[in-house]
């Protein structure tokens, strides 16, 4: 029981983290705190892809002695897997790009209704 | 609306918890993960694209196609924020 | 060219969205000619992997000539060439159609807004003809930013329903990149037939059971599948004419699409009908979604959010084939993906055109229509025919094949709800028709007679209402499609022999 905590532990705070950041996607009623909780989503995720990368005893993915030197065996279990970190490099940039969009339509909602609670918005268009 | 936001909440965060039993444990070196694909991009990536950085590698040429993909959508965001929040100032004077 | 023509689909758009923005810089009259170039291009491209399709099987196409699960590939079967060209015809006629709404509506947005245009498409082939989980996930992204932009310069409500749109999209995208992750996890690999190799000896894990119930949430918000549509019918009502004519048929038809490909493809049907009662879940669904978008269609007197109910019903059509998991209701999902493609680009683009000419989008004052605008009209009850099912349009057959599918797998109560949502859809379109072609004349109010320009001089005190038309570049599209949908219907059994009936995914 002890080892299978131990063992898990990590994706459960990552998940604790989604959890946090999905409530105040849909229960919040401030448009600004909403897209705190989808940075918040956002970044778990990136954590969780992250940490599947991790192997024990493994060194960053940089192959030493690369240039110059005779060719040798690598070892793949020596270094972590890279292809999570990509993906992740390529999932910030879609995070941060739909973050700048989101906060764009902010922008577009305050100048209209001078408001950026969900209610009183609601209340202005009847 | 808010005790409904929390039901989905938990109900999401358990059906996550749920699946996280049958997963490798973390940090294994035999994990599916790090077995099936990635160790070509290790093992092969000096041989195949003269990098030593393996992430790199990935990113710039294996997978290539998802690094133009992502410029993309930062292209898309930019013309996006331009689009609304441009305003004409004509009217202004 | 045909060798490459699936990635060519993809990336004339992208390149040509840089060249409209530095062209439209230059000189703002020549973004128009460049995004019909592009999709024009874009849409032969289709069309030509459409022909190698049917003609020597499927495409794979290896990016950066890396083997599959190391690198990207594209893989082009046919259900994948026949989304991928209905959609490209799509967006290329209604890019015609463009040209005056927009210059009526977002004057001095458009070199920004044929960019986006573009961008659009380029995200939506991408998700349709890639082989690569990830990717996909890249280019959905895409296209869901470019849409939740177009839809945010509408009028007056438009940005907070773009917004609710963003939130509920950016939930149902990270909850399908959650399910690549457990499925990474699980297997450690991206690409799509690879996990369709190496899924089947874990069937049983509890991993993957997670992974498919994300994917099953994350695809349904993106598609609108009923109890997650509420973002749908303000972001459509709200958005600009012709972004509603764009988005509404194409975004959740892909994602029908994309479910349609995981369900049967990345997971084996023994898994989504078999092993977990999904499908039989997703038909339930379907039949509420049906039977409540159609009722709450009935309720509106705005045409625009009529419509969009519309889509939310029809999704449920497409959601029943894919839950039925059998031959003939799979046939009926993709022919109502054809269907609703068309007629619902066709239906948008009246009521997109209506807007333009009349500036009215209340049903209720539709008042004798069909005289000043005869051809938009006539598309109209074209599309509404095929939306309701009368034969020899579209709808007609795709709704046939749903009802046999429902036969085959001896579910009576799918058969009841299909004829009873088409009732109700007479009942909705009907009410748009009898306004607008039935109402006496007597009953026009004075200010109606305004609008209308009622000439009282002609024939013995019968009034005379003058033939005021849409330009023609509104006007042939909208009657492409209002043809297409007719000429498409006759020919439907020819289009299941040579591509739907390969189209339906081995196993089934």
């Amino acid at each position: 029981m002890f080892d299978f905590i131990i063992s898990k532990y990590n994706y459960w705070i990552y998940i604790v983290l989604m959890m946090i950041g999905f409530y105040g996607m849909i229960g919040k009623k401030n448009l600004i705190k909403k897209v705190i909780g989808m940075n918040i989503f956002q970044t778990a995720i990136i954590l969780f892809f992250i940490s599947t990368a991790a192997k024990r005893g493994g060194t960053l993915p940089i192959i030493e002695h690369g240039h110059g030197h005779e060719m040798q065996a690598i070892e793949a279990a020596s270094y972590v897997n890279p292809l999570p970190h990509v993906l992740m490099l390529t999932a910030i940039v879609v995070m941060v790009s739909t973050l700048g969009v989101a906060l764009a339509i902010v922008i577009a909602i305050y100048k209209r209704y001078n408001t950026l609670e969900e209610e009183e918005i609601l209340k202005h268009k009847i | 609306m808010r005790i409904l936001a929390l039901i989905a909440v938990i109900i999401t965060g358990a059906i996550l918890i749920y699946g996280t039993q049958d997963m490798p444990d973390w940090a294994d070196p035999q994990s599916p993960a790090s077995t099936h694909v990635s160790p070509r991009y290790i093992e092969k990536t000096l041989e195949e694209t003269a990098t030593p950085n393996a992430v790199t590698s990935v990113l710039a040429d294996y997978r290539g196609y998802d690094t133009l993909g992502e410029t993309t959508v930062i292209f898309t965001a930019g013309v996006c924020c331009i689009l609304i929040l441009r305003i004409r100032r004509r009217h202004r004077k | 060219m045909s060798l490459q023509s699936p990635a060519l689909a993809v990336v004339i758009p992208l390149i040509c969205a840089f060249l409209t923005l530095l062209f439209g810089w230059w000189r703002k009259g020549l973004c128009y000619p460049t995004t019909l170039v592009a999709l024009s291009l874009s849409t032969l491209a289709s069309l030509d992997t459409l022909r190698v399709v049917i003609t020597t099987g499927t495409i794979r196409y290896h990016l950066g000539n890396w083997d599959p699960p190391w690198g990207i590939e594209y893989v082009v079967d046919h259900l994948n060439a026949f989304v991928l060209a209905i959609i490209s015809c799509i967006t290329f006629v209604v890019a015609v159609y463009s040209k005056k709404s927009v210059e009526q509506e977002l004057p001095d947005k458009i070199i920004f807004f044929y960019t986006i245009y573009l961008l659009l498409v380029t995200g939506l082939l991408g998700i349709i003809v890639t082989g690569d989980m990830f990717n996909l996930y890249v280019f959905l992204e895409i296209a869901s930013l470019a849409a939740y932009a177009l839809i945010a310069i509408g009028e007056n409500g438009a940005p907070l329903a773009s917004f609710r749109y963003l939130i509920m999209g950016t939930i149902g995208a990270c909850f399908y990149l959650l399910g690549v992750g457990y499925l990474y996890i699980a297997t450690g690999s991206l690409n799509m037939a690879d996990l369709s190799q190496l899924l089947p000896g874990i069937y049983h894990s509890k991993v993957i059971i997670v992974a498919f119930i994300f994917f099953l949430v994350g695809i349904g918000l993106k598609m609108a599948l009923f109890p997650l549509h509420a973002w749908l019918p303000d972001a459509y009502t709200y958005a600009p004419s012709t972004v509603s004519a764009l988005i509404a048929p194409t975004m959740t038809k892909v994602g029908a699409y994309v479910m349609i490909r995981i369900f049967f493809t990345v997971f084996k049907p023994y898994f989504s009908v078999e092993l977990i009662p999904v499908t039989t879940i997703l038909s339930w669904i379907a039949a509420f979604a049906m039977i409540a978008g159609s009722i709450f269609a009935i309720a509106q007197s705005d045409l625009k959010r009529m419509l969009s109910y519309s889509v939310v019903a029809q999704i449920g059509y497409i959601a029943l084939g894919i839950g039925l998991a059998n031959r003939a209701g799979l046939t009926g999902a993709v022919l109502h993906i054809l269907n609703e493609v068309f007629t619902k680009g066709c239906l948008f683009s009246v009521a997109g055109a209506i807007v333009y000419k009349m500036g009215i989008r209340d049903i209720y004052q539709f008042r004798h229509l069909y005289r000043k605008m005869p051809f938009t009209m006539g598309a109209f009850v074209m599309g509404a025919f095929s939306m309701i099912g009368i034969p020899p349009t579209l709808g007609f057959f795709s709704k046939l094949y749903l009802i046999l599918g429902s036969i085959d797998a001896r579910q009576w109560v799918f058969v009841a709800v299909i004829l009873i949502s088409s009732i109700l859809n007479v009942i909705y379109f009907f009410k748009v028709v009898e306004t607008a072609y039935f109402e006496p004349r007597d009953l026009a109010t004075k200010k109606e007679k305004e609008i209308l320009k009622v000439y009282p001089h002609n024939g013995g005190g019968r009034e005379e209402i003058a033939m005021d038309e849409v330009p023609l570049s509104m006007l042939i599209p909208i009657l492409i499609m209002g043809a297409g949908i007719l000429l498409l219907g006759i020919f439907s059994i020819k289009i299941i022999s040579t591509v739907i009936q390969f189209a339906i995914p081995s196993g089934i």
